[in-house]
């Protein structure tokens, strides 16, 4: 059954060009690149209880790093103009996340909300590389003999990356590193205990994030083609982290499901600029309130799903069942994963 | 650069960095109550200084009894939030408080662009900006009124913070949330109360700050100031918050002069980064650890 679902999702997903008027499959290729990015800030959030209001600057170093390069050095091939969009993305999070991520709390949100701000403001004055305001347009990639000069060649480029990105992400779990990330995710003071460091852990998250946001931000220069500083303002940064609450935190599916979800609602609340934070305040705020694990723990209740996959829910990264709020995260209350070891740590102070 | 010059400088940063001491004080209240942070702060401010705007243009009262309006618009709006909204997440992780607070944000600028529009407006102030000299220096009236109002309302938060019943128990829960509860503290008034004083001091300090930056419905960024100077002070210090914010306002006001001028927006992160990892407890503060 779980098959069958797969197997109709990826019919669906690579017939979709064939079917679908032209710009829906620009829009198609949107939410995959969004789907990249709210994996990326799922794998930080979802484990290391750690929020960025930064992911648009991620992205926004991304693009600009895969068209400058597509500009200045186009005989670089597309595969590693997009792997360096990533590995620069990620050395930018890694010098932000290494002073953030030291400390107990809630510092990284703070900074990365002023961080996204700072690179609007960078690339407006680096107009030399990045022509500011003006924007800068994007030649089309070349993948070998290939020229991507249609939405459908860009859309399957996409696809395929996303696809690598999921699987890679799906697998994450199955290292010693993904075992620790486990373990911060259920406790942080328990996988403290069995000797997992915390910060090192959480700014490799973060890394992985911004290594996950700059490949897709390389991807999202190719697909819209034009690169301006205002369209990597503050909102989309909030965007992003609609996709995650929306989607369900710690869900790989469920970020795919808020990317889709959110990308479509921008798309047709274009006309109605004034209402859109409007709406997405009220859609975060009642997520919260009355669906804390987001669409993909909403779906996982309905009983002809939930007996069709039982057990699956513990294995993967993808679908634990992670409802932040339900339960009050104590120490000892979870160790459904090896590596938190200690069963009944003393019960003391709140913080 | 004389010396002359830098006075006036200083004085103006001081004037600015008083503003975000009270931002970094009404989020450090917040936080210090319910360890979370109120990302609709900023928005808070905005709101409840239109309110006071609006009662100095369509009833005319004078500015003090606008900043009173404000005031009380600040108070019932965060007594409204919390019960309604914030409350029911009060057994919830800090991480859904902040998303809370991130919607709220959302939704109150949203509102405030239908109610008074997304343009600036010019605010009138209780001083005036003509320059006081005094020798070879030359320092704004108003920047030396926002400066002695706002040490004012820290003096008398710290007297409330000090002797007060409410000013003990919002102590007491900083310190341990349940030994307060265990010594008959209602931990959920305070919570109540810390939104509510938080949102006042908000309120004071949008009706100081109204008169320099204009008023806008992108008024509330000033909460990212806030954030940084609360850093600055090592967050979830009073004193700290106070020192931080002052020196951010200062730095902010000087980096453009020994700096290229288009350094001035970045001034708030660079210094948050670099306070994190030279001195990660604030200038004043310590790292607070964490006990199991």
């Amino acid at each position: 059954m779980r098959g069958a679902a797969i197997a109709t999702g990826a019919v669906v997903v690579l017939g979709w060009p064939w079917a679908a008027p032209r710009y829906f499959v620009f829009l198609a290729s949107l939410i995959v690149v969004n789907s990249i990015v709210a994996i990326g800030l799922n794998l930080l959030s979802g484990y290391t209880n750690q929020l960025s209001f930064g992911h648009a600057g991620f992205l926004a170093i991304g693009a600009y790093t895969a068209a400058i390069l597509a500009i200045r050095a186009s005989w670089l091939p597309l595969p590693a103009t997009l792997l360096a969009a990533g590995l620069g993305t990620a050395a930018v999070g890694l010098a932000l996340g290494v002073p953030c991520l030291r400390l107990e709390g809630l510092y990284l949100a703070m900074a990365t909300l002023a961080f996204g701000f700072v690179v609007v403001e960078a690339i407006l004055n680096l107009d030399w590389l990045t022509r500011g305001n003006d924007g800068l347009h994007v030649p089309p990639g070349h993948l070998g003999p290939w020229a991507l000069a249609t939405d459908t060649a860009r859309y399957y480029l996409v696809v395929v990356v996303g696809a690598l990105l999921v699987a890679a992400a799906r697998n994450i779990t199955r290292t010693r590193t993904g075992r620790a990330l486990l373990a911060v995710r259920e406790s942080e003071i328990a996988a403290q205990a069995s000797g997992v460091h915390l910060a090192a852990y959480k700014t490799l998250a973060f890394v992985v994030s911004a290594f996950y946001t700059g490949v897709a931000g390389g991807l999202f220069a190719l697909v819209v083609g034009f690169l301006s500083p205002d369209s990597f303002d503050v909102f989309l940064s909030v965007d992003f982290v609609a996709m995650i609450i929306v989607g369900g935190l710690g869900s790989i599916f469920g970020s795919v499901v808020g990317a889709a979800v959110i990308t479509t609602l921008n798309d047709s609340l274009a006309g109605f600029q004034n209402y859109r934070p409007l709406i997405f305040g009220a859609i975060l705020i009642a997520s919260m309130l009355f669906m804390p694990g987001g669409i993909a723990s909403a779906l996982r209740r309905l009983p002809l799903l939930a007996s069709q996959t039982p057990g699956s829910a513990s294995r993967t990264p993808g679908s634990a069942p992670r409802t932040p709020g339900s339960a009050p995260r104590t120490p000892g209350s979870a160790p459904r994963t090896p590596g938190s070891a200690p069963r009944t740590p003393r019960q003391g102070d709140d913080r | 650069m004389t010396s002359a010059a830098l006075v006036h400088v200083v004085v103006s940063g001081l004037a600015t960095g008083s503003i975000y001491a009270l931002m970094a004080i009404s989020l450090v209240i917040i936080y210090n109550a319910t360890r979370t942070l109120n990302f609709a702060q900023g928005e808070m401010l905005m709101i409840s200084t239109f309110v006071g705007w609006t009662a100095l243009r369509v009833l005319s009262v004078p500015l003090v009894v606008a900043l009173l309006v404000a005031v009380i618009a600040a108070a019932v709006l965060a007594w409204v939030l919390e019960r309604t909204i914030i409350r029911h997440a009060i057994s919830a992780t800090h991480f859904d408080v902040l998303i809370i607070t991130l919607g709220l944000s959302l939704m109150l600028r949203s509102v405030a662009g239908f109610a008074w529009t997304h343009d600036e407006f010019p605010f009138p102030s209780f001083f005036t900006n003509r320059p006081l000299v005094v020798g070879p220096v030359r320092v704004a009236p108003l920047s030396l009124g926002i400066i002695g109002a706002s040490l004012a309302l820290m003096l008398a938060l710290g007297a409330l913070f000090r002797w007060t019943r409410l000013g003990r128990a919002m102590r007491a829960v900083a310190q341990n949330q349940r030994a307060a509860r265990l010594m008959g503290i209602s931990v959920e008034r305070v919570y109540s109360s810390s939104w509510i004083l938080a949102a006042v001091v908000g309120a004071a300090a949008g009706v100081l700050i109204a008169p320099v930056v204009f008023l806008s419905s992108k008024m509330g960024l000033i909460a990212i100031n806030g954030f940084t100077a609360a850093i600055l002070g090592g967050f979830g210090s009073m004193p700290g918050s106070v020192v931080g914010g002052m020196l951010l306002g200062v730095l902010e006001n000087l980096a453009p002069l020994y700096l290229p001028a288009s350094i001035k927006h970045s001034v708030p992160f660079l210094v948050m980064i670099t306070i994190l990892i030279v001195r990660p407890g604030g200038v004043v503060g310590r790292v607070a650890r964490r006990k199991v």
